[in-house]
């Protein structure tokens, strides 16, 4: 018998050790990223498996040249979660990212799985803008253009294209037409007017593709542009009426799960109008996953927009002021701005988080009551006994959010913020401890010689109350800290402190529990600089940063606190915007206000070089890292040395991308990766990980492409070896006019890690504007005797 | 007589090597310019022809390409290198000349008469954008703003331009945005801070839909014809 327990313990380890290991997940199918381009918005898509209670998915992304993550709630629809990622953070040659996915029960699972001790984040290449982009100019229409039938033409100009460029070769598509052969060539102009074919035109949103290749027949660039045609006396109307666009979208699916069915109904709804310059949208998202014992599920939105100066949003938004401050946090309420460019304000208010009741585990007497920090005591009268043991609730949290600032920001901007966050404590019987919250805050942008010279700087300082449950202290409660005389032990007046008192409760309630304790120490202080300058094709960044430990925002959840330190990067473009050279230089560390046992260091140091040739080659980069992490615990302090951190993590990556023609264009992707964790403290844990994959996409035919992708991973910690095999295999075709689109996605994984897995959808148009798509997805684990699968079917109607 | 022969057969092998020669100056005929939008009466016609001929719109415009607009009429036009936009107000006329060397292209818009406003963006080193009167040349850098042939005057919204009067003194001068410039009559560059009237002529200048205003009285129907701005 103990033999077998002993059996059954050494299988768990390991297989929960494997699940640690994994780069792969059980909660996350797939995440798409569109392409990623400097400067250019990145859109994350993640299709979650069908696993019951997640209640969050947070993504981490972090730029090449830096070391601290940011975080960003993704906005989760149904079975998958999105989330847009402005420009600002897009740079050149890599970011790092992963998801954080948080479950109702307050467990927390990250994708990869095991981040940070057992695997590391993902890395996508980010590319350069490319000058092929300013070789082929679409002159008309321009994008997002409203063009009359009758007055449209094209234009694509190649006057700055490369010699290289073959332009008798051009394709030229309007949606999946090729318009080729209607096309006019004039010299390095290529014309296309309706007015000749007027079967080759429709009316509606047209996307125009022009695909532009080599003196070798091979694919050079490919440039898009979508505008919208229309009949003369619709443009004209258009003009002077309401445009409304939208969808609605009906979706119910089952997901089984561990022999757990569950039945999921959704139903969202999005209305864009524009009349002249205002924009009014509306979305609408409801789904049986709404619940009151936990945060809202559904989503309401409303937006009214007039040019770019003035608008509200109602229900569910997502304001941003000073990343230290708010960052898109989720607020239900009313949020706008006015910018008026020498005077502009921005305000936000609303809730944060819902109310949820706590449950009573269990009630006592006066006489048997334990002393445990969940037994409180309780309305008898309603309850029946005076104390009970609970589960804590969550008080609802309302934010107010205000920042006025001066300067347009396309030269100058100085800004200041004020959050003002709390928590309700009338608003649920079981709770504990409600908070309130105040930060103030600073920050100022200046662009200097055509923006050339950028220098941003945000500073804020936050007030936390952790216990407001009591209210303000009361005048009894300050006698009592004063002798007769006034003065107190600890050197204070009396009324020097009752008149503080009265001045700051009117911004946060004050009591004992009110922080930061020694605000002298800038705890409760967090700032960062940062200057960057573009000159003779460098991009050279300097930051600072400084973050107390005791720095808090209702606004931001997410934020490392108790760092301090440099981050220099300089980005060097050579060889016609060819070859880019990346080396970055950051060194921080914690224990700021002395309340660790020693302090850590962090030095990072990061080098790449990319290579994006204008010639019939591979796209390389290749990239090295080394991170080093050391406090100052001695391994002879053998107190304290079970606390001791010194390891080196050393990173070599590969990537290379091409395409190519094999009877058809193939694109292809291969990256390898070696990273070394040596850890020199006493617990000497070195770990070692590579992973390798080749992914090929095939275009067969306008309606037939394919995808064989391959991933390798293997790891050793210790005595123990690691490794599984990930094979996917995809396709997508089109039939029946187009009206049928099927996707199919097999990914099977050997090796220590066993999962098969399939995800097929069919989509297919009812009519023009109604379209049904049906999904399923199964994947199975023999090695856990696990089967799940979900199938759905969505409706989706196009206004 | 056979003088006149050797003069003749000279002067045809010299016609003949000059337009051989002009031929391939012309191997490229990619447009300078296209016509990218029309109001009411717009006229073209190409550097080798003497009648005019309505313009369409995207009637591509080669090099010397004449453009005349009529009253109430407006021209916008787009040079094919991207490199900006011109709006060709009524009653005006106008040549583009465009010189293509490699990746590069030199513009320059002789205005004969009338206004014309511009959006010009930023000129690679090896590129010109020059606007050319009777009495100026005006070379751009990436700017907006109006020239009006007329007048002898330039008002610069933003950016920089470069000045020269062809006349008279034949000043020159820099003008900055929120500025204007004037030729005068003995060749001297007046540079000014733009008065109210000229700034409002700027944004005037870039209205380029016409919208009517239908008014029913006793004596029949009355079009009013007002310029809308652009988005």
């Amino acid at each position: 018998m103990k033999q077998y327990k002993l059996i059954t313990a050494v299988l768990i380890l390991f297989l929960a050790l494997s699940e640690l290991q994994a780069q792969v997940s059980n909660t996350v199918s797939n995440v798409k990223i569109s392409q990623a381009i400097e400067g250019k918005p990145v859109k994350f898509s993640v299709s979650l498996y069908p696993v019951p209670g997640i209640s969050e998915v947070v993504l981490a992304y972090k730029p090449y040249d830096e070391s601290i993550f940011e975080y960003f709630d993704m906005e989760l629809l149904g079975d998958s979660a999105i989330y847009t990622l402005s420009g600002d953070y897009v740079r050149t040659p890599l970011f790092s990212y992963y998801l954080s996915i948080e479950f109702e029960t307050g467990v927390v699972e990250t994708y990869p799985l095991g981040i940070p001790e057992t695997a590391v984040p993902l890395e996508v290449t980010v590319r350069a803008p490319s000058v092929k982009d300013s070789e082929i100019i679409v002159l008309s229409p321009a994008p997002g253009e409203k063009v009359a039938i009758n007055d449209m033409f094209i234009s694509v100009s190649m006057i700055k294209a490369s010699e290289d460029v073959d332009i008798g070769a051009t394709k030229l598509y309007l949606g999946d037409v090729d318009i080729t052969q209607y096309a006019l060539f004039a010299g390095d102009l290529i014309l296309f007017y309706a007015e000749n074919f007027p079967d080759a035109v429709s009316l509606g949103d047209k996307s125009l593709k022009v695909e532009v290749f080599n003196k070798n027949g091979e694919p050079y660039h490919t440039v898009n542009s979508d505008f919208t045609v229309l009949t003369s006396t619709e443009l004209a109307e258009a003009q002077k009426q309401f445009i409304t666009n939208g969808s609605i979208e009906a979706e119910s699916r089952n997901q089984s799960y561990n022999d757990q069915s569950t039945w999921f109904n959704n139903l969202s709804v999005n209305l864009k109008n524009t009349y002249d310059d205002l924009r009014l949208n509306a979305k609408v998202y409801v789904t049986s996953e709404e619940k009151a014992d936990r945060q809202p599920r559904n989503r309401f939105r409303g937006e009214v927009q007039y040019q770019d100066w003035l608008s509200a949003e109602f229900g569910d938004t997502y304001p941003k002021l000073p990343t230290y401050i708010l960052n898109g946090k989720r607020v239900r309420g009313v949020s706008g701005f006015i910018n008026l460019g020498f005077f502009n304000i921005e305000a936000t208010y609303g809730q944060v988080r819902r109310s949820i009741e706590g449950t009573i585990i269990e009630k006592y007497n006066r006489l048997n009551a334990p002393l445990a920090s969940n037994v409180i005591a309780i309305d008898s009268a309603r309850y029946g006994d005076p104390f009970a043991a609970v589960n804590f609730g969550t008080y609802d949290r309302q934010l107010f959010a205000l920042r006025p600032s001066f300067g347009a920001g396309e030269i100058f901007q100085w800004g200041f913020t004020y959050l003002h966050g709390k928590d309700d404590p009338n608003s649920i019987d079981f709770g504990s401890r409600p908070r309130e919250n105040v930060v103030l805050g600073t920050d100022m942008k200046l662009n200097l010689d055509e923006r050339r010279i950028q220098l941003r700087t945000q500073a804020s300082v936050s007030l936390i109350n952790d216990d407001i449950s009591s209210g303000d202290i009361t005048d009894e409660q300050i006698d009592s800290l004063f002798s007769g005389d006034g003065s107190s032990s600890f050197g204070s007046d009396k009324d020097q402190f009752v008149t503080l008192k009265d001045i700051a409760s009117t911004f946060i309630t004050v009591n004992q529990y009110i922080g930061p304790l020694n605000p002298e120490e800038l705890s409760s202080l967090a700032a960062e600089a940062e200057l960057q300058l573009n000159y003779f094709n460098n991009r050279i960044r300097g930051s600072y940063i400084y973050r107390g430990n005791q720095y808090e925002s209702f606004g931001q959840d997410f934020m490392v606190t108790d760092r301090k330190g440099i981050n220099i990067s300089d980005r060097i473009r050579m060889i016609d915007n060819q070859v880019f050279f990346t080396v970055s230089y950051e060194s921080l560390e914690d224990n700021l206000q002395n309340t660790l046992l020693s302090t850590t260091k962090y030095d990072n140091l990061n080098t790449s070089v990319s290579y994006f040739p204008r010639i019939d080659f591979p796209a390389i980069t290749l990239s090295y890292k080394n991170r080093t992490r050391q406090n100052d615990i001695a391994p002879t302090d053998t107190v304290n040395n079970i606390f001791m951190i010194d390891d080196v993590t050393s990173t070599i990556l590969a990537k290379l991308s091409y395409d190519f023609i094999a009877g058809v264009k193939h694109n292809t992707n291969f990256s390898i990766s070696n990273i070394g964790f040596e850890d020199e403290s006493i617990s000497d844990l070195d770990q070692t990980f590579v992973t390798a994959s080749l992914n090929v996409s095939s275009f067969w035919n306008r309606d037939l492409n394919s995808t064989v992708g391959f991933t390798s991973y293997s790891s050793t910690a210790g005595d123990q070896d690691y490794s599984y095999f990930l094979l996917s295999l995809g396709a997508s075709y089109r039939l029946l006019d187009d009206k049928l689109n099927l996707n199919l996605n097999i990914n099977p994984s050997f090796g220590d890690f066993k999962r098969n897995g399939f995800d097929f959808t069919a989509q297919y148009a009812l009519m023009q504007n109604l379209s049904a798509i049906f999904q399923l997805r199964y994947y199975s684990m023999p090695d856990l005797n696990t089967t799940n699968s979900v199938a759905g079917l969505r409706l989706r109607y196009t206004l | 007589m056979k003088i006149i022969k050797q003069v003749f057969f000279f002067t045809l092998f010299i016609g003949i090597a000059l337009a051989f020669t002009a031929g391939n100056f012309h191997d490229d005929q990619t447009p300078v310019a296209l016509v990218k939008k029309i109001v009411k009466d717009v006229q073209y016609k190409s550097a080798d022809e003497t009648d005019w001929e309505a313009a369409k719109m995207g009637e591509p415009l080669m090099d010397g390409g004449e453009v005349k607009t009529g009253f109430q009429s407006l021209a916008l036009v787009l040079f094919t290198d991207g490199s900006g936009l011109l709006r060709v107000r009524e009653n005006s006329i106008l040549n583009i000349y465009g010189e293509k060397s490699k990746r590069a292209m030199n513009k320059n818009t002789f205005i004969q008469e009338g206004v014309v406003g511009f959006e010009v963006n930023k000129q690679s080193e090896d590129e010109e954008f020059k606007f050319t009167t009777p009495t100026m040349v005006a070379s751009i850098r990436g700017t907006e703003g109006v020239i009006d042939g007329d007048q002898n005057k330039v008002l610069c919204e933003s950016g920089l331009i470069e000045l020269a009067a062809l006349i008279g003194q034949k000043e020159t001068g820099v003008l900055t945005g929120g500025n204007a410039a004037q030729v005068t009559e003995d060749g001297q560059l007046k540079i000014y801070e733009m008065t109210d009237a000229e700034k409002q002529q700027l944004q005037q200048t870039k209205q380029i839909t016409i919208k009517k205003i239908r008014v029913e009285t006793e004596d029949g129907t009355l079009e009013v014809e007002y310029y809308e701005e652009e988005e």
